[in-house]
């Protein structure tokens, strides 16, 4: 399975800080070598300042070494680099915590500043400061400690480049921390700064067009959104919306086709607001069908086991192909850092979108062999497939339970019905009838004409109106 | 009568007169024949027979033909081709050289100048030195010496009129007006000549003696040859070719004489100077210059002598041929093409000397070398890279113009390989010499010369490199690929500042690729490049190679497998009917556009493409018209079976089809597109083996590199299309199916056959189901009774009327104006049209506004009426 683990595509575009969590998960799976994975982490923590960290992995991996000498002389500059900045920043969280200065502050940050400069000696330096130790805290781990500095910071710094530098290091802090609700908010925000931004910014080099720069920025985006998005109650529904609206597609095909496996796994995750959500938006209401798209396109590009699940579902319409890609793609899900947690929920609305395809298509269904189809889902673990028969007898009941969800929750609504004698489910469509086609087609019509009538009539008017406007007052 | 007999006359010689000739006999119809003679010109009947005598009207451009009746009248005794000699034919009978005859004009005209000269008539004095003047010239054009007899002359006449002068002071009033003009003329003229016989005239004052007996010597042994000689030369030139022995031959002969003082190494730069005052000019023999400068590389001794006459050369060789029409000679060419390699070989090995369009002005008659100049480098002016353009240019200029079936053009293309190797050295110049505007132009030349050629040919070019001394950066090596070469260069250009090169070289890269199979990788570059926004105010040549890469493309998905995506690409090229004139490969033909004027035909003859590069039109069309078939053909299918007309994909396709399907009686199919026609016939009576064997029966397909596999990837496409159609066609008349007949019938397997229907329930084309428990298609046709059917009927029209209404309306208070703009608009928002009717009407009650914000101004209604309040306001 370790072929179709992305993590390793995926850090290049993360912060250091953000792989940590990524890597453990690693060590959790056992893909790779555990040996090999702690030497990643250790590698990792030597560049920050988390030294204890460092120096824990360290002994981990080299239990019978010497923790080298530059662990001590480096925790020592981080202690004394903290001390100094934190004072630095003293100065300016005293006055902004003052209860008088927080209300006398305003939308207009420029006149904050020449305020707080008159009023408290306040210069931009010492604002500055505020961003140089939240980038220092964020550094050695503390996270929620930087989120609030670099928050201050927002509020009032006018430097466009720090400030989205310190949206970026709120967003990790908050990601890392765990306030996903803020992070949300943050991301959010920092997408409208990289939608709207000006060349000028963090990621650029003067040599880089804009284009290109804005580029990278919604490539970094939308690989630490998924952070968020995999972990907010309502993440799923929104990733559909960011990454189907097609700035994002784009960004996605050009750079970073294996995003894919998310956006198809958010599709499926999503389906039962999909279909039968009233508030969602038509973007992740068809966004099956968009992915579909997509992956279709994108086929020469990215392809794995979860994005090859929908493929064989809807393009090929080949349903044991989908089942053994279905079984593939649950050991890839299970193994995801971002998708593990949705295993269940994943499989379950897999198993809904396998049948509801099927009882579309097909007239009369052998229950049995649909629960075959479905058995097989089930029992893709190799253990459970064993005693398959047994299986069998025990989801019988639990799989007529299910079906008939099925029937009531999708759009097939009457049309399907269970014949328990002959154990099959009958599906009788009816197509539309003419009546009602011919009442759509003449449903506007009468309309349409009235108001050509009051056109035609207007426009009489219009012309009259130019001569004598008396009248068509008189008149109206 | 008359008439007749004047145009038979004025033969085209003089064609203008004949026209005159036309109007005015209009004028004098009505009068009584007369004789056709007339002050103003001579006779036309006696003209006539001059001209049947063989002595046109003394041209000089006719005079081949002079020589050729002289000849025959003399027994091609010696030489007697001069114009002037033809002239005085008749007095002068005796056989003479020409040299010898030219010394007694020459005396003649001095003896009249003297005679002149006694009776102090200086108009008669200045024309006779005119005439002097002239024939020395000439003397000294065949590079022969000035006769000592033209030198004594010049000094008398000096002499006398120095006297005549201070006479001419003394006795006030004395002469008449028009002697004093001729007087004062003279004075010029004299003053002019001493000048340029200044060296002649010293040796002379110093040595009479000598200088005759100089002259004397040398004319006698040279003069047999040299008459020879010219003889040779002037059949050369008349031929308009030019056979370098025979030059070379005669030049040595004349070099032997007194001129070789012109080509040593001292005298190169005056020689030079004198070349290139002459270039240009219209007398100027461009066969001579270029002797000239050929002699003077061969004494050329320093790197500087050689880089002077060397771009001078080149710039001769290119000046050879004047005309936009025709190309350069091919050995002339290839003796370019050698020099310019002479050029980058001396200035890439020697970095104290560069070539450069822009310099500070230097004296072009003195030596230099890096000793001499500021920084040690010696700064020439020229372009290497306007060669190197030229070369190019010229090379395709004769490929457009040689018959691509003979071998004549094999040959041509043969010396594609030296071509190549001149480039790719020019490039490996510039890189050295960091020249980036140049080095652009010529990675660019490199890449057109490769792009879109096979790999085995693009190995072939780049094998002559290895050979050369001076190599560019980017080499073929045996490890590394063509497409890699090509990345290399492509990326060399998008680095460059011309947004030019830029684009070509990025269409040039999607050709490649296409040509590679790659079209994933080519589609995307395309797409992303975003030049299909902005191609159409792109250069022609540009325009061309935009419409080549797509058309490739589509030729790429094609053999790609990917069918829909090749009919879409070629569509629109297809659709215009004029493949040939797009993509340069033939001219325009005179029934689709208006008479083109002569300037816009050669032009557009100028741009066509060399016969090697064309991409295969019949081989394009096959493949746009069975990808055509295999998508049209289900969709034709299914209109019968849903009875509703969809957007008909491919027009030409369609037409053909429709012309097929009116003939009464097909034969056997011949061409590609009968074959292709029947084929699609078959194909819509479900027998697709039938179009199978009909398709790939089609010769063309083995211009495909890859033909076995295109074939058998058609025969599955046909197959499955087959299928499609089938079901489409069929269904009405099964109630149900067998999975297991269809899958026997198209030979598909019968997971295929499911999922085939499978997709197209799901797609809802077909309205049908599956039954798992008997493996059967189960169809749900439902057939209207003839009332529900006269309903829908109805009301479709009902809401066409409405429609049409609407339009009418809309033309007739709307005016003419913004209908066209916002066609489109009003497709798209249909469905809030009524919406904003609705509120554009009551807001136009409300506020009372006239005119245009009251009409149905649909889609833009808002807009509209805010507008015209505005106005009313």
């Amino acid at each position: 399975m370790a072929e179709h683990d992305l993590t390793k595509t995926i850090i290049p575009y993360l912060d250091r800080h953000l792989a940590f969590p990524l890597l453990a998960h690693l060590v959790e799976t056992q893909l790779f070598p555990v040996e090999q994975v702690q030497a990643a982490q250790y590698e990792l923590a030597k560049g920050t300042n988390m030294v204890d960290y460092a120096v824990n992995l360290f002994e981990q991996l080299y239990p019978d070494q010497e923790v080298p000498e530059e662990f001590s002389r480096k925790r020592e500059t981080a202690v004394s680099t903290n001390e100094r900045l934190q004072q630095e920043a003293q100065a300016v969280l005293d006055v902004i915590e003052n209860p008088g200065v927080a209300q006398a502050l305003r939308q207009d940050k420029n006149q904050n500043l020449t305020f707080l400069k008159d009023n408290y000696n306040v210069t931009l330096e010492q604002i500055n400061a505020l961003y140089n130790f939240g980038q220092f805290q964020y550094t050695y781990g503390n996270y929620s400690g930087a989120a609030d500095y670099l928050y201050h910071f927002r509020v009032l710094s006018t430097d466009s480049e720090l400030n989205t530098s310190a949206h970026w290091g709120k967003l990790a802090s908050d990601i890392l921390t765990g306030k996903w609700d803020t992070a949300l908010e943050e991301l959010n925000t920092l997408r409208d700064v990289v939608d709207s931004r000006s060349p000028s910014s963090l990621l650029t080099t003067p040599t880089e067009p804009a284009a290109l720069a804005q580029l990278h920025s919604r490539t970094w985006l939308v690989h630490w959104s998924l952070f968020v998005y995999f972990n907010h109650p309502q993440g799923r529904t929104l990733l559909l919306e960011t990454f189907l609206s097609p700035t994002y597609l784009n960004t996605i095909q050009t750079s970073c086709p294996w995003i894919l496996r998310y956006i198809t796994a958010a599709a499926i995750l999503s389906r039962k607001s999909a279909a039968g959500g009233n508030n969602s938006s038509s973007r992740v209401r068809y966004s099956i069908r968009e992915v579909v798209k997509v992956i279709q396109m994108e086929e020469y590009q990215y392809q794995d086991p979860v994005t090859s699940f929908l493929k064989e579902l809807y393009v090929e319409f080949d349903f044991e192909a989908a089942q053994r890609q279905l079984s593939l793609a649950e050991r890839v899900v299970t193994d995801d850092f971002f998708l593990g947690e949705f295993r269940d929920e994943f499989l379950d609305n897999a198993r809904y979108l396998i049948s509801e395809a099927y009882c579309r298509i097909h007239q009369r269904i052998d229950i049995g062999y649909l629960f075959l189809y479905l058995v097989i889902v089930w029992a893709s673990d190799e253990l459970i497939y064993r005693d398959l028969s047994e299986r069998l007898n025990l989801s019988r009941d639990e799989g007529e339970k299910w079906i008939v969800n099925l029937i009531r929750e999708t759009r097939m609504g009457a049309e399907a019905k269970i014949d328990l004698e002959k154990n099959v489910i009958e599906i009788h469509r009816t197509a539309l009838p003419v009546y009602q086609t011919v009442i759509e087609k003449t449903r506007g019509l009468a309309f349409r004409t009235q108001a050509l009538g009051a056109g035609m009539l207007h426009s009489q008017q219009a012309v009259q109106s130019q001569s004598q406007p008396s009248i068509v007052d008189g008149a109206r | 009568m008359s008439r007749f007999f004047r145009q038979l006359g004025d033969s085209d010689s003089d064609t203008e007169e004949s026209d005159e000739e036309l109007l005015t006999s209009g004028d004098e119809e009505l009068a009584p024949p007369k004789q056709p003679q007339k002050p103003s010109k001579p006779t036309g009947m006696s003209q006539f027979l001059r001209t049947a005598g063989g002595d046109s009207s003394s041209d000089s451009e006719s005079s081949s033909d002079e020589d050729d009746s002289d000849e025959d009248d003399f027994g091609g005794g010696g030489a007697k081709s001069d114009e002037e000699e033809s002239e005085d034919e008749d007095v002068k009978r005796t056989i003479k050289s020409t040299k010898d005859k030219r010394l007694d004009e020459i005396e003649a005209t001095g003896k009249a100048i003297e005679n002149a000269l006694k009776i102090n008539d200086w108009a008669v004095t200045s024309a006779e030195f005119d005439k002097l003047l002239r024939l020395v010239q000439r003397q000294s054009n065949v590079a022969e010496p000035i006769p000592p007899f033209f030198v004594k002359a010049l000094i008398n006449l000096e002499s006398s009129l120095n006297s005549a002068l201070a006479k001419e002071k003394e006795a006030k009033k004395k002469t008449n007006a028009a002697n004093a003009r001729a007087l004062n003329s003279m004075k010029q003229k004299i003053k002019k000549a001493l000048k340029e016989y200044e060296k002649e005239i010293h040796q002379y004052q110093a040595d009479p003696d000598a200088f005759e007996r100089e002259f004397t010597a040398h004319t006698q042994p040279a003069e047999a040859v040299s008459v020879k000689a010219k003889k040779i030369k002037k059949a050369t030139i008349d031929d308009g070719g030019e056979d370098e022995l025979e030059v070379d031959d005669h030049f040595t002969v004349v070099g032997k004489g007194g001129k070789a003082m012109q080509f040593t190494a001292d005298a190169i730069f005056k020689t030079l100077k004198i070349v290139n005052e002459a270039r240009g000019k219209k007398n100027t023999d461009r066969t001579e210059q270029i002797r000239i400068l050929e002699k003077l590389l061969e004494v050329a001794v320093t790197s500087y002598q050689r880089l002077r006459v060397l771009l001078a050369l080149v710039s001769s060789r290119f000046d050879f041929n004047s005309s936009i029409a025709n190309y350069m000679p091919i050995e002339l060419w290839l003796a370019a093409q050698r020099e310019v390699d002479q050029l980058i070989s001396i200035v890439a090995l020697d970095p104290s000397y560069v070539v450069q369009e822009h310099t500070v002005d230097y004296d072009e008659l003195l030596e230099r070398s890096p000793a001499t100049e500021p920084e040690g480098i010696v700064r020439i002016r020229g372009s290497i890279i306007s060669f190197v353009d030229r070369l190019d240019d010229e090379f395709t200029k004769s490929l457009q113009n040689i018959d691509p079936h003979g071998t004549e053009y094999v040959d041509r293309l043969k010396d594609e390989k030296v071509l190549y190797r001149t480039i790719c050295r020019a490039q490996a110049y510039y890189e050295h010499s960091e020249q980036a505007e140049p080095l652009g132009r010529v990675v660019m030349r490199r890449l057109e010369h490769i792009y879109c050629k096979p790999d085995a040919v693009v190995a072939a070019l780049e094998s002559c490199l290895t050979s050369s001394d001076v190599q560019p950066s980017v080499v073929l090596t045996s490890t590394s690929t063509t497409s890699n070469l090509v990345h290399r260069l492509c990326v060399h250009l998008y680095k460059a500042d011309n947004s030019l090169l830029r684009t070509r070289a990025m269409l040039s890269h999607v050709y490649h690729h296409a040509l590679h199979n790659d079209f994933y990788t080519a589609r995307d570059m395309l797409l992303m490049s975003h030049l299909q926004e902005s191609i159409h105010s792109a250069d022609v040549a540009t325009q061309i190679l935009y419409n080549r890469t797509v058309v490739q493309l589509g030729l790429c998905a094609f053999r790609c497998g990917l069918i829909k995506e090749a009919q879409a690409t070629l569509q629109d090229i297809f659709a215009t009917q004029r493949v040939k004139e797009l993509l340069a490969q033939g001219v325009h033909q005179q029934r689709y556009q208006a008479q083109l004027t002569p300037e816009q035909e050669r032009a557009e003859r100028s741009r066509q493409l060399p016969f090697h590069m064309h991409i295969n039109t019949e081989l394009l069309e096959a493949a746009f018209l069975v990808s055509s078939m295999l998508v049209e053909i289900p969709l034709l299918a299914s209109i019968d079976s849903e009875e509703q007309k969809r957007k008909m994909i491919s027009k030409p396709f369609r037409r053909l089809l429709d012309f097929a399907d009116r003939q009464v009686f097909t034969g056997p199919p011949e061409s590609t597109r009968d074959h292709i026609m029947q084929a699609s016939k078959a194909l819509q009576d479900g027998e697709w083996e039938k179009c199978r064997d009909l398709v790939q029966n089609i010769k063309i397909w083995s211009l495909m590199p890859e033909a076995a596999s295109v074939k058998e990837m058609l025969a599955s496409r046909i197959q499955e299309q087959g299928l499609r159609t089938y079901l489409f066609t069929y269904a009405p008349y099964y109630s149900t199916l067998s999975l297991s007949l269809l899958s026997r019938s198209f030979s598909l397997p019968l997971r295929t056959v499911t999922s085939i229907i499978s997709k197209m329930i799901w797609n809802e084309e077909l309205s049908a189901s599956l039954d798992q428990s008997t493996d059967t298609v189960i169809f749900h046709r439902i057939e209207h009774s003839r009332p529900q059917q006269l309903a829908q009927l109805i009301s479709e029209k009902i809401s066409a009327l409405v429609e049409h209404n609407e339009k009418t309306l809309d033309s007739k208070f709307g005016g003419g104006g913004g209908w066209g703009d916002r066609g489109d608009v009003k497709g798209e928002k249909r469905g809030e049209q009524t919406q904003e009717r609705r509120g554009n009407r009551t807001r136009g009650a409300l506020r009372g506004t006239r005119g245009r914000g009251s009409r149905f101004a649909q889609g833009l209604g808002n807009q509209m009426a805010e507008l015209s309040s505005q106005r009313a306001h």
